[in-house]
């Protein structure tokens, strides 16, 4: 918008900004990174820290850039003495009370605070402690809050209100009693929390954080009476490398399952592969809906974060969900079974570790119903039933657990050769790899759906008005003598406004993607914490380059899939398929 | 629908959402109402839960607004309040005296001062509550007895009082 520029002076050089920028972005637009702590970029903007102060010219005191806006004329000055002075007292407040634990902390190599205090020389024991902490709250199985190393900078209470319309928590309490909590301090578990890990990305520091279970992963490596077999989720491909120093959008899927071996994997297997499965089965299942007049529209079921959500706040739409299991629930079922048998394992020896970009994984893994293996060995084999019941899916780690590890091992991801996942259940296809971004199950549906119900091959695979980061995206889809009109919204504010639209009955919709963190897994709340829109952007452009680099890219020629009908499952929504491969919901009181 | 605990409160809790809903400040008004007429004279888990359905306002935010102003109590409350302010001029002039003298007098043996505002008498007599100020400096110090403030306290009168309320008098 060159015509409403104006022009401004910032550190005695006169620039041209856009006045509807704050001053930290007009800033920035010049090449000037004023630091900034509560401020987040589309998350919140509560002027509360004090960090990001200026001096204008003409003002009595400092002036908050993250609020404040440029006017014509204005002289800036953003390192004067004063500025700086002020900036690390402010730094030197929020650290009084909080521990000098970097050493051993989570957040080590990405705290904020950390950085902030670097980079401004602030100088420790200032000024005296004056808070209790309660200890961390455990509560949930994805995430952990611990006050301690609480700034109440508020980013996590506007992500959760805002951009997910989850309202688990606010802030208590006042003066040096303030902190983040949830309704009657009950702890995560028992709030309206669905686990969406978004709060663990946003926050400047240790305080939210994924539950870390890398430690008991490292046991089960090392004990040699279990076959530990891994599943990589989507977008672990696209986000790994970045999680480990890589510039974002690197793609290093070959590296991964090369660094998964030298860590001790027994099995490299891909969460693709039912991704593959999934589209089979919820493919078949939307057909089904179409033709037999069940509920619609239909919604996918794959995002956690999203079921818990649903199970909460909409519980009279349950009927709306794909009954499929995530493509990680489908894969422990499966692995646990069909492979166990095939390759003469027990599967009470096996344990089956994933890798997610999600802290709602972990939840989904520990809920009770997701035993479904257990229960076929029952049936089945009674010869050899397991003594103790088992998960499907053992554990679910984050992107940045595995890069924990991954450093941890000393293995340098950048010098690795490419490897290729292992056979059978580590064959996908480029439908299963877009899973990983919003609108890629969708995508993924379609291409199977339409060559299904056409018997004859799409011109072109790409459906683009599904893809790219905007909230919400629609589109009509021809498929035998049906317009079949579908919609995707990623982040749970845009999902309320789809769920409104069926409640009050206008819903135009068939069938439905809903992603419960805002990009999708590429932006899931167990990946690189800090994830502006342009590493999204980057994460969600390797995986598209990912799908056109595949030589099969539609779930229903992925071959291996083909075999598991074939030999083990039967057909799409047979019975063994209800057994392993989908459940059921129950409303989530809070 | 909300999930009432059978207190017997419910009823006078509806009509005072029904008087004030869509008001401004409403909420605020709601839960300071809220908690007059409950016979404990604090607001529990189902009032909160009951004032949160009924506004749309989640369970969060409530419980933020009720742990933010000290008047609001959590935990049922004495027969009487006692709040003693500690701001700065009111400590100068003896506020902890005071305070020390009303736990005293309660049996209350155990007042962490930097973790809470408020402790309530094991008989249900008294609660105690600390203010950070009562911005009433001037006529420090100050303690407000069942909503009734009073200036230049001293140990004398404080016990004086007391012993009036023991009795079954008023302020
Ligand atoms: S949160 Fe940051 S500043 Fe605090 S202990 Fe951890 S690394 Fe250090
Ligand atoms: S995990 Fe999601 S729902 Fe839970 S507190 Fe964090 S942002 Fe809110
Ligand atoms: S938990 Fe993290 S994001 Fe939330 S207020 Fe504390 S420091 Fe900020
Ligand atoms: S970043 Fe501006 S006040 Fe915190």
């Amino acid at each position: 918008m060159a015509g409403n520029e104006i022009t401004i002076t910032i550190d005695g050089r006169n620039v041209a900004v856009d006045p509807s920028l704050t001053i930290v972005e007009a800033c920035a637009t010049a090449g000037i990174k004023i630091p900034t702590l509560c401020y987040l970029k589309n998350v919140s903007q509560n002027a509360s820290c004090g960090v990001c102060v200026v001096e204008v010219e003409g003002a009595k005191s400092l002036v908050r850039s993250c609020v404040q806006k440029p006017t014509p004329g204005m002289v800036i000055k953003t390192f004067s003495p004063r500025v700086i002075r002020a900036r690390r007292t402010a730094v030197e407040l929020l650290l009084a009370n909080h521990p000098t634990d970097c050493l051993s902390c989570i957040r080590s190599g990405t705290c904020e605070l950390r950085q902030l205090a670097d980079t401004l020389g602030v100088k420790a024991d200032r000024y005296p402690k004056y808070k209790k902490f309660s200890p961390p709250d455990n509560s949930s199985e994805g995430i952990v809050r611990d006050d301690s190393k609480c700034i109440l900078c508020g980013r996590c209470v506007a992500v959760c209100a805002e951009t997910q319309t989850v309202h688990a928590i606010a802030f208590t309490s006042r003066g040096a009693r303030t902190r983040v909590g949830t309704f009657m301090d009950r702890g995560l578990a028992q709030s309206s929390c669905v686990q969406c890990g978004q709060c663990s990305v946003v926050c400047p520091t240790a305080a939210i954080a994924e539950k870390d279970e890398s430690r008991e992963v490292f046991g089960a490596l090392g004990d040699p009476a279990l076959t530990v077999v891994v599943q990589t989720a989507p977008a672990i491909r696209a986000s790994l490398g970045e999680a480990l120093g890589l510039p974002p959008g690197s793609l290093v899927t070959g590296q991964m399952v090369a660094a998964l071996r030298r860590l001790g994997f027994t099995r490299v297997f891909d969460t693709q592969f039912t991704a593959d499965l999934t589209i089979m089965e919820e493919g078949s299942e939307l057909l089904e809906r179409l033709q037999k007049g069940g509920t619609l529209p239909m919604i996918t079921s794959c995002s956690p974060g999203w079921i818990n959500f649903i199970e909460a706040f909409y519980p009279d739409l349950l009927g709306h969900l794909s009954t499929c299991k995530s493509p990680q629930q489908m894969f422990g079922s499966v692995a646990k079974t069909y492979y166990a048998q095939k390759a003469g394992i027990a599967p009470d020896t096996m344990r089956v570790v994933s890798i997610m970009p999600c802290t709602a994984k972990k939840y989904e893994a520990r809920r009770p119903e997701m035993d479904a293996a257990w229960d076929w060995w029952k049936e089945h084999d009674a010869d050899r039933v397991p003594p103790r019941p088992f998960y499907d899916v053992d554990w679910a780690l984050t992107t940045r657990e595995l890069a924990r590890m991954i450093r941890m091992a000393g293995i340098d991801i950048a010098s690795l050769q490419e490897e290729d996942f292992d056979d059978p259940l580590g064959r996908s296809t480029g439908a299963a790899t877009i899973f990983g971004t919003t609108g890629g199950v969708m995508e993924a549906a379609l291409r199977t759906v339409y060559e299904i119900v056409e018997q004859k091959p799409l011109a072109s695979l790409e459906f683009t008005q599904v893809r790219g980061l905007e909230s919400i995206k629609t589109a009509e889809v021809p498929v035998g003598g049906i317009k079949v009109r579908v919609a995707v919204a990623h982040g749970l504010s845009n999902a309320r406004v789809l769920l409104d639209e069926i409640r009050a009955g206008r819903s135009p919709y068939h069938f439905i993607e809903i992603m419960s963190c805002p990009g999708g897994c590429i932006g899931g709340g167990g990946q690189p914490v800090l994830a502006d829109l342009e590493r999204k952007q980057a994460r969600n452009q390797a995986l598209y380059r990912e799908d056109q680099r595949l030589a099969i890219r539609k779930s229903h020629e992925n071959p291996a899939v083909e075999a598991l009908y074939r030999e083990f499952l039967g057909k799409p929504l047979g019975h063994l398929s209800h057994e392993l491969l989908h459940t059921s919901y129950r409303p989530r009181p809070f | 629908m909300p999930r009432i605990t059978g207190n017997g409160t419910t009823e006078g809790l509806e009509a005072i959402v029904e008087a004030n809903r869509g008001k401004p400040g409403d909420l605020l008004t709601i839960l300071e109402q809220a908690q007059q007429q409950d016979p404990r004279k604090y607001l529990s888990e189902s009032t909160l839960r009951y004032i949160s359905t009924q506004l749309q306002v989640p369970l969060s935010r409530v419980y933020s607004v009720a742990t933010f102003y000290s008047f609001f109590s959590l935990k049922p409350q004495g027969s009487h309040v006692i709040v003693v302010c500690r701001g700065t001029a009111c400590h100068t002039r003896g506020s902890l005296a005071l305070l020390n003298e009303a736990l005293a007098r309660l049996g209350i043996r155990e007042f962490r001062e930097e973790e809470e505002n408020a402790v309530t008498s094991p008989d249900s007599f008294a609660t105690v509550r600390t203010v950070a100020c009562f911005g009433q400096c001037a006529l420090a110090p100050v303690i407000m007895i069942d909503g009734k403030v009073m200036s230049r306290m001293t140990v004398g009168k404080l016990v004086a009082i007391l012993e009036k309320l023991r009795k079954g008098g008023g302020v």
